[in-house]
């Protein structure tokens, strides 16, 4: 009888100690708070006030008397607009996952997805976003895997904390450095591409890959995995 | 110059459809100089806003508040109390993107035009591409990579339409007859998220005909997503030493509990 009782308070022990040890150790989804990312790229541009009305026609004048005309008028200008040769992001590099890839420019495909080219081994960046510095989100998305090709370059992404140095090379020679924040899984329809593909706000290098269930029957993954990350040195975007 | 000549028509621009900028008090105005031969200043409500404005140039943008504009060009260092050569009664609906030009008509007269510039939103991966004929000329077609793009284009006129982002080659030519070419872009790069507006100016038979470019950036849209993984190989089931862990403490359990029946029975 004893040796039954014993033989049950382990087997219930080692079920209790198993799953306590899954639950502290298994990847969780999300870490950071991508909240931040979401906001800061999105937040409105503050309109730029119609900084002087023109004096005359409207009625609303205040009752103030009439302002020096020639300094508070607004004055068209004729702006000397030099084509500015931005760096061309050309490799990524993920010491934490041994990664290093080199970078190819992508589009959209014909339906208004981000063209991801079929190689595992590269990374695609969205050219027609922001170079990875420049304000606004640069989107540098690549296979997490592919079909006859196994995982590929974003493969780990998943499991990237917050606080992982990844570099950018480019095409000028210069290299840049990123510090990971935020990891988010977004389900494909909730994908807040607003946000990671907004051309204003603070700089942010985002990473995308696909993740959460594979569907077997239609080969897609149901989520995206989002790496938030910021230049080295900045402090978080701020939270409004 | 020939003669001073005064419009006072009140030219209302187009409201804006929708709702998307309802609640802008502001408009956007850019000003384009489309008469050769004339250096111009440019009066608002009779304030002197651009000086010694010269044939051919596009200023930038300038917000202003949404009203009626009297608009006066004076030869450049005209007495600002002198005769205008060119006045515009100019509405600026709020949220209205105008450029407002003088140019010349098809019989080679200067008028002041008012464009609306759309800046409708363009599909990810698109541009958009304006163009204006507003030179003293006959009607043109315009070809871009040597397709028709616009047909029988006459003074006065645009035509809009969005492209996949590129470089085109743009040619400006006879009707009909794509041989005869008035004016040729090798590449006229229309970026991403933006309309560029070439402006057909200055008088062909006289040899002042160019062109003239605004560009309207910032109507860019998002793509719809990232597709970025076929293979499957992400393992999203239980790690194997909980399977196998479970499994264990399972066995013990069982036989634990089956041994006790068994000394019971």
């Amino acid at each position: 009888m004893k040796a039954a009782a014993s033989l049950i308070i382990a087997g219930l022990l080692l079920l209790a100690g198993s799953l306590a040890t899954w639950a502290l150790t298994r990847p969780v989804p999300e870490a950071g708070d991508p909240a931040v990312f979401e906001q800061a790229l999105t937040a409105p541009t503050i309109p730029m006030a119609p900084s002087n009305p023109l004096p005359g026609r409207s009625e609303t004048e205040t009752g103030t008397p009439d302002p020096a005309p020639d300094t508070a008028l607004p004055r068209f200008t004729i702006g000397a607009h030099p084509l500015v040769d931005n760096r061309i992001p050309i490799s990524l590099r993920i010491p934490a996952l041994g990664q290093n890839a080199s970078i190819i420019a992508a589009g959209v495909e014909q339906n208004g997805d981000m063209e991801v080219p079929d190689n595992v081994t590269e990374v695609a960046w969205y050219k027609y976003g922001p170079a990875p510095g420049e304000p606004g989100s640069a989107v540098l998305a690549a296979h997490v895997d592919l079909a006859g090709q196994g995982p590929g370059v974003f493969f780990e992404l998943g499991t990237l904390d917050p606080g992982t140095v990844i570099y950018v090379d480019f095409d000028d020679r210069s290299t840049a450095a990123y510090r990971t924040e935020a990891r988010a899984v977004y389900g494909k329809e909730a994908l807040p591409t607003e946000a990671i593909f907004s051309r204003q706000g603070p700089p942010v290098l985002t990473l995308i890959t696909c993740g959460g269930d594979f569907n077997r029957s239609i080969r897609r993954y149901d989520s995206n995995v989002v790496v938030y990350a910021v230049p080295f040195d900045n402090p978080l975007p701020a939270t409004t | 110059m020939r003669k001073a000549i005064m419009t006072l028509v009140a030219l209302m621009l187009m409201l804006v459809p929708g709702t998307a900028f309802a609640q802008a008090s502001d408009g956007t105005v850019t000003v384009v100089h489309g008469v050769p031969g004339l250096t111009v200043d440019v009066y608002v409500n009779d304030a002197l806003t651009l000086e010694d404005f010269e044939y051919g140039t596009v200023t930038d943008p300038l917000t202003l508040p949404a009203a009626d504009y009297d608009i006066d060009i004076r030869v450049a260092d005209a007495d600002p109390a002198s005769d205008p050569v060119l006045t515009e009664l100019v509405t600026l609906p709020a949220g209205a993107n105008a450029t407002i030009q003088a140019n010349l008509d098809g019989t080679g007269s200067p008028k002041i035009s008012v464009w609306v510039n759309d800046i409708s939103t363009t599909d990810a991966g698109n541009g958009r591409v304006t163009v204006r004929h507003t030179a003293a000329a006959v009607n043109v077609d315009i070809l871009a990579n040597d397709g028709v793009l616009f047909g029988d284009v006459a003074n006065g006129v645009e035509g809009v339409a969005d492209v996949p982002a590129a470089d085109y080659n743009v040619k400006v030519t006879a009707v009909g007859d794509p041989s005869t070419v008035v004016t040729e872009v090798p590449a006229l790069t229309i970026p991403e998220g933006t309309n560029v507006i070439v402006y057909a100016i200055g008088d062909l038979g006289a040899g002042t005909f160019q062109l003239a470019v605004q560009s309207i950036g910032g109507l860019h849209t998002a793509p719809g997503g990232v597709p970025s993984g076929t293979g499957g190989d992400l393992s999203t089931g239980l790690p194997a030493w909980l399977i196998a862990s479970v499994a264990i403490a399972g066995t013990a359990i069982v036989a634990g509990g089956t041994k006790a029946i068994r000394q019971r029975g």
